[in-house]
């Protein structure tokens, strides 16, 4: 099984964000293949270079979103035509108002749930037909054509005809749609084969036709097929670049937010507005250009996984409407809520980008095979902007929990009376409420220290934050020092240290040194710290933000943020009760390995990539010189679901492959049909060699106990004649 | 952070006054008072002390994504009676009218090309270069050895200069997409520096000696590089300050017409002075139409070639030169038994307005084409975004 990852600005660059969360996962995952295909997010970043690449990385394509070259293409009159009436519709979408209640139409229609199956079955089809998007074409449709034929009241034929399987069910579409399209098709089976699938290059027209009578759907195809056909554009003519610079698409933006029915922050756009969102849209919209839809590029792979949504998630809408490649999107922080807190400008131009941001996350969603948010947090938000319930599956992101093992599972030596903080120093962790509550807390508890342990942020936030905390503590604790006495000379019972120093040297000695862990934020994604401190089996008390109370579900104290007194009384509570502290300690650390190990994360991704392979299978379809389909032309096992000529080298290493947690039973009767004709998998995989696939699955079959004298049994394997007998086969199937 | 509203404190106001008033170093915003648990409205203090935040909003999503960061969550959401942040943040935005944005003033934006002035100095170079390099000539007359070395020299530095005053400020072209054209310029200005005496010379059957060079008008080109970047600088200046102003692109481009057409008369009248006055210190007759046309084409297809159309200009360019190349190249075929008459048009040409009449038409010509083709080129507003290149 070959994966397409697709990033932005993230994972094989060394200032990736997410980094070392993809590279666990393709470490992981070392029995499929993977190609990554990243978007760059500035030069310095593509100058300070890759991080190692592990094996199974096939290949690493890389392109940059922070410039586009003019590649000078000049497109014919007819393409501009094209183009122009494309970007004026997409425009269109954009200035549109969002009808009410359809951003949010889908999380609440869940009555949809017994059509799923069929939903998933006209899919397939679909899918299975678009291929022959892989032809040449000729006589490629204007775009509203495609848009009346799926408007035609003759669609929910083609969807009744796609209940049936296969290639039959192919020809009936073929049929069907020859309907739509009128006679003259018919005398041409090729034309027609390819009008057809540029008719079913929206899927969704076609398969859903009763899902499309609510809003949403009308709502978010008035945005996805102008995108698609600006994309269909740049793969039949080439590059955008140009035509999304020009002087027209200016014009365009201003007719669109003119028009009546718009906007109304639309219509007061200015044309310095319509310059920037012209050149916002460009810069987004360049994965249009990019070469990564062929055919042997992101239409090879069995899944796209997004490792966030927005621009990275771009090119998988792409591959899924020129492949029918499934799309995996993984958010671990929503793209869209970030696009909020951080877009900059005029009213009309924040108002536009944010309506594209939001229909494009719609569009992601709804084309999405399955959505994973990090947390429940980044889930809610999916689901208002209009992700489906059903497809929706929270993944926790995993960490390294070896390296607290050592304090997690040490009784604890801490000082009784400090309270630890561990963090990055930013604004958004207020640590000047934690000051106040820990001036409350030194009331009650005059023993009690606080060490704040961290580096300030990047930037010159982070070191103003430091300096005002620094200037606080210094004021809220200078008398008390001098008064008391009871601290150590010149030792003041706060304390600001970066993890490295003399105190402390690692992370995990941070937290080993508190007996209660400490967590102020009044913004917080997925809270790192609190989950290390779960690790470390420390009591906690954090603030009720972001993901804090999913992540900790009871086994820590949780207080409203911004509230000092709250956080110091809870504090107190717990300074005052060691049994408590144990006991929630260590129902934390078990808490935390249950649900925040890397392991988990990468089994639950492998789990999902089978279903997803298992539930939409990428159905190429192979044709003839005539352009007919080729029944049987892929045989059945390029579908099994993971590598099966060449054994993962780790899985060897490992120990015994029944031991391993890939399923063994149907591995070996795949090896088997290997073992016996070994010349079929020469032909179909012109890549393996063939004696490393019967080298390696021999011990397997003598291992593995019943299949196998069965497979044996049985000679003469049927796909390999079929695939002997199509000449076409080596050249589309081998992947 | 800690200016930024009290939504939480709302429901307990010990908590709130928990809050010692005279720590907080980063406090902007005048307190709200917390509105009593149980008031009929919560949501008015909460829409009270996010006013600005609400008013500023595009949909309500923003607003939701805003009060997340303000510690608010479904929890507290709660309390002001909605199931989570989205619903309430609905709410306030249907509650709060929008208000019109004061606009930025547009200062910076204006400022952005000649915030480094630098630019204004490096546009004198040409000139300055060429004047020195004039005067070498004339000290050197007697040697004709160092006086030969004083003219490429003089060559050399001018087109150093040239490319150093082109390299920045207005006429910067971000792209470096304007490589075809360098070889018509050059041809162009050599042909002014030497195609008039050549061709007159032809015409009387020559040239038998060395014929007078129009060093007038190539010095006043030379020197007319900086009114050139000057002129293309308050192009640019006043262009984009019409782009702040205008509310559509027909309003713009209405505007931005007469501008151009001023600033290009305002060049042509410097460029005129600029070439009488060589005329007048060289003591030479001036070849006021070829060498006023060509200014213009030079300076028309550099600001299409930086403002986003780099083909037209070369097109124009390479036809001016060819007309040119064409019109000594056909007096000389003309010298061909038989082929006489292919020198008709171009004697008639001279015989009526004299040998400048060549390079003023054609130059002429192709700047009257490229002139039309500016009017609607620099008329659009995608010419005076900012480059995709600078930041």
């Amino acid at each position: 099984m070959r994966i397409g990852l697709l990033t932005e600005g993230g994972y094989p660059y060394v200032s990736g964000d997410a980094r070392l969360w993809c590279d666990r996962l393709v470490r992981g995952l070392g029995q499929y293949e993977f190609d990554v295909y990243a978007l760059s997010r500035s030069e310095r970043q593509e100058n300070e270079g890759w991080i190692p690449m592990p094996p199974q990385v096939n290949r690493v394509r890389t392109a940059p979103l922070w410039t586009a070259e003019d590649d000078g293409i000049v497109h014919g009159r007819r393409t501009r035509r094209r183009f122009a009436e494309a970007y004026g519709e997409l425009a269109a979408a954009i200035c549109a108002p969002t009808p009410p209640g359809a951003m949010g139409a889908m999380g609440a229609a869940d009555p949809r749930g017994p059509q799923r199956a069929d939903d998933w079955e006209a899919v397939d089809v679909s899918e299975a037909s678009e291929v022959s998007g892989a032809l040449e074409m000729s006589g490629v449709p204007e775009v509203s054509e495609v848009l009346e034929a799926s408007d035609t009241p003759d669609t929910p034929d083609t969807s009744e005809a796609s209940e049936a399987s296969g290639t039959s069910a192919f020809l009936e579409a073929l049929a069907a749609s020859d309907g739509v399209m009128g006679s003259e098709t018919a005398r041409h089976p090729r034309a027609a084969a390819a009008r057809h699938s540029e008719t079913t290059g929206h899927p969704d027209v076609v398969a859903f036709p009763e899902a499309s009578a609510g809003t949403f759907d009308s709502e978010a195809d008035r945005f996805a097929a102008p995108l698609y056909a600006l994309a269909d554009i740049a793969r039949d003519e080439g590059g955008l670049v140009g035509a999304l610079r020009s002087e027209a698409v200016v014009r365009t933006l201003e007719r669109a937010c003119r028009a009546p029915g718009a906007l109304r922050a639309a219509r007061e756009a200015r044309v310095p507005d319509l310059l920037t969102v012209a050149a916002h849209l460009e810069c987004v919209l360049r994965p249009l250009s990019l070469d990564w839809y062929e055919d042997d590029r992101l239409g090879s792979v069995d899944l796209c996984h997004a490792a966030a949504g927005g621009t990275a998630a771009l090119p998988g809408l792409l591959a899924r409407h020129f492949s029918g490649v499934p799309l995996l999107v993984t958010e671990y922080g929503v793209p869209l809520r970030a696009h909020y807190l951080t877009a900059a400008g005029s009213v009309p131009v924040r108002a536009l980008l944010a309506s594209f941001h939001g229909r494009l996350a719609a569009e992601v969603y709804r084309q999405a095979a399955c959505v994973t948010p990090g947390n429940a947090h980044a889930r809610r938000w999916q689901e208002r902007c209009g992700a489906d319930r059903a497809k929706i599956r929270t993944v926790h992101p995993g960490m390294e929990a070896s390296r607290f093992t050592a304090v997690g599972e040490a009784r604890e030596s801490a000082d009784p009376y400090t309270l630890v903080w561990v963090g990055r120093i930013e604004p958004a962790k207020d640590l000047i409420t934690l000051l106040h509550a820990f001036a409350e807390v030194r009331r009650s508890e005059p023993r009690a220290r606080l060490r704040i342990v961290g580096a300030p942020a990047d930037g010159p936030d982070g070191a103003v934050c430091l300096a005002q905390c620094e200037a606080l503590a210094a004021r809220l604790f200078r008398e008390e020092e001098v008064t008391e006495g009871a601290t150590a000379v010149g030792d003041s019972p706060v304390s600001f240290e970066e993890v490295g120093g003399r105190e402390v040297p690692g992370l995990a000695d941070a937290y080993a040194a508190g007996s209660v862990v400490v967590l102020s934020s009044v913004v917080e994604g997925f809270p790192v710290s609190l989950v290390e401190a779960m690790f470390c089996g420390r009591a906690t008390v954090s603030t009720d933000v972001g993901a804090v109370v999913e992540v900790i579900g009871g086994t820590g104290l949780v207080v409203p943020p911004r509230e000092p007194r709250a956080l110091a009384e809870a504090c107190v509570a717990l300074l005052r009760d060691p049994g408590r502290r144990a006991r929630l300690g260590a129902a934390a650390r078990a808490r935390a390995l249950e649900l925040f190990t890397v392991e988990q994360n990468i089994a639950a991704f492998r789990d999902i990539y089978l279903g997803i392979v298992s539930r939409f299978p990428v159905r190429r379809l192979v044709v003839d010189e005539a352009g007919e389909p080729l029944p049987f032309g892929v045989p059945a096992e390029v579908h099994v679901p993971w590598r099966w000529t060449r054994q993962s080298r780790s899985a060897l290493r490992v120990g015994p492959r029944w031991a391993v947690g890939v399923p063994v039973r149907a591995t070996v009767s795949a090896d088997a049909w290997t073992t016996l004709s070994p010349e079929a998998a020469a032909s179909g995989r012109e890549a393996t060699p063939v004696a490393t696939a019967t080298a390696t699955s021999s011990p397997e079959a003598t291992a593995a106990p019943a299949p196998t004298p069965v497979s044996a049994a049985a000679p003469a394997p049927l796909p390999t004649s079929a695939s002997t007998s199509t000449p076409a086969w080596t050249g589309k199937a081998g992947r | 952070m800690n200016e930024l509203g009290h939504a939480d404190d709302l429901g307990e106001p010990d908590a709130a006054r928990a809050w010692p008033e005279a720590d907080e170093p980063v406090t902007t915003r005048p307190r709200t008072p917390p509105a009593r648990p149980g008031a009929a409205d919560p949501v008015k203090a909460l829409m009270h002390s996010h006013r600005e935040l609400c008013e500023r909003a595009v949909d309500p999503l923003e607003i939701a994504a805003r009060l997340e960061t303000h510690g608010l969550t479904d929890h507290a959401a709660a309390r002001f009676r909605h199931r989570d942040v989205f619903s309430l943040a609905e709410e306030l935005y249907a509650r709060v009218p929008r208000v019109e944005e004061t606009r930025m003033p547009e200062g910076e934006a204006v400022d952005a090309p000649g915030a480094h002035t630098g630019w204004a100095v490096f546009a004198l170079l040409p000139g300055a270069l060429c004047v020195a390099a004039m005067a070498g000539v004339h000290l050197t007359e007697d040697r004709p050895r160092l006086m030969a070395a004083v003219v490429a020299a003089g060559v050399l530095a001018v087109l150093l200069g040239l490319r150093a005053a082109l390299r920045r400020g207005p006429l910067r072209d971000p792209s470096n997409r304007t490589g075809g054209s360098h070889a018509w310029m050059c041809w162009l200005v050599v042909y002014a520096l030497l195609g008039d005496g050549l061709l007159s010379a032809a015409l009387e059957g020559g040239p038998d000696e060395p014929w007078p060079l129009a060093t007038a008008s190539v010095s006043a080109l030379a020197l007319a590089c900086a009114p050139a970047i000057w002129c293309a600088h308050l192009f640019a200046v006043r262009a984009r300050r019409r782009l702040a102003a205008s509310r559509g692109l027909k309003e713009f481009a209405g505007s931005v017409r007469p501008l151009l057409l001023s600033v290009l008369a305002l060049f042509l009248g410097a460029l005129g002075v600029l070439l009488a006055v060589c005329g007048a210190v060289l003591d030479e007759p001036v070849a006021y139409a070829g060498a006023g046309s060509l200014g213009v084409l030079l300076l028309l297809a550099r600001l299409l070639a930086v403002r986003g159309s780099p083909k037209a200009p070369v097109i124009a360019l390479g036809a001016a030169g060819m007309v040119e190349a064409t019109a000594l190249a056909v007096v000389f075929a003309g010298r061909l038994p038989g082929c006489s008459f292919v020198t008709v048009p171009v004697e008639t040409v001279v015989a009526v307005w004299g040998p400048g009449a060549v390079p003023g038409l054609a130059c002429g010509s192709a700047a009257l084409a490229l002139l039309i083709h500016a009017t609607r080129i620099l008329t659009g507003a995608s010419a005076h975004a900012t480059p995709p290149g600078s930041p």
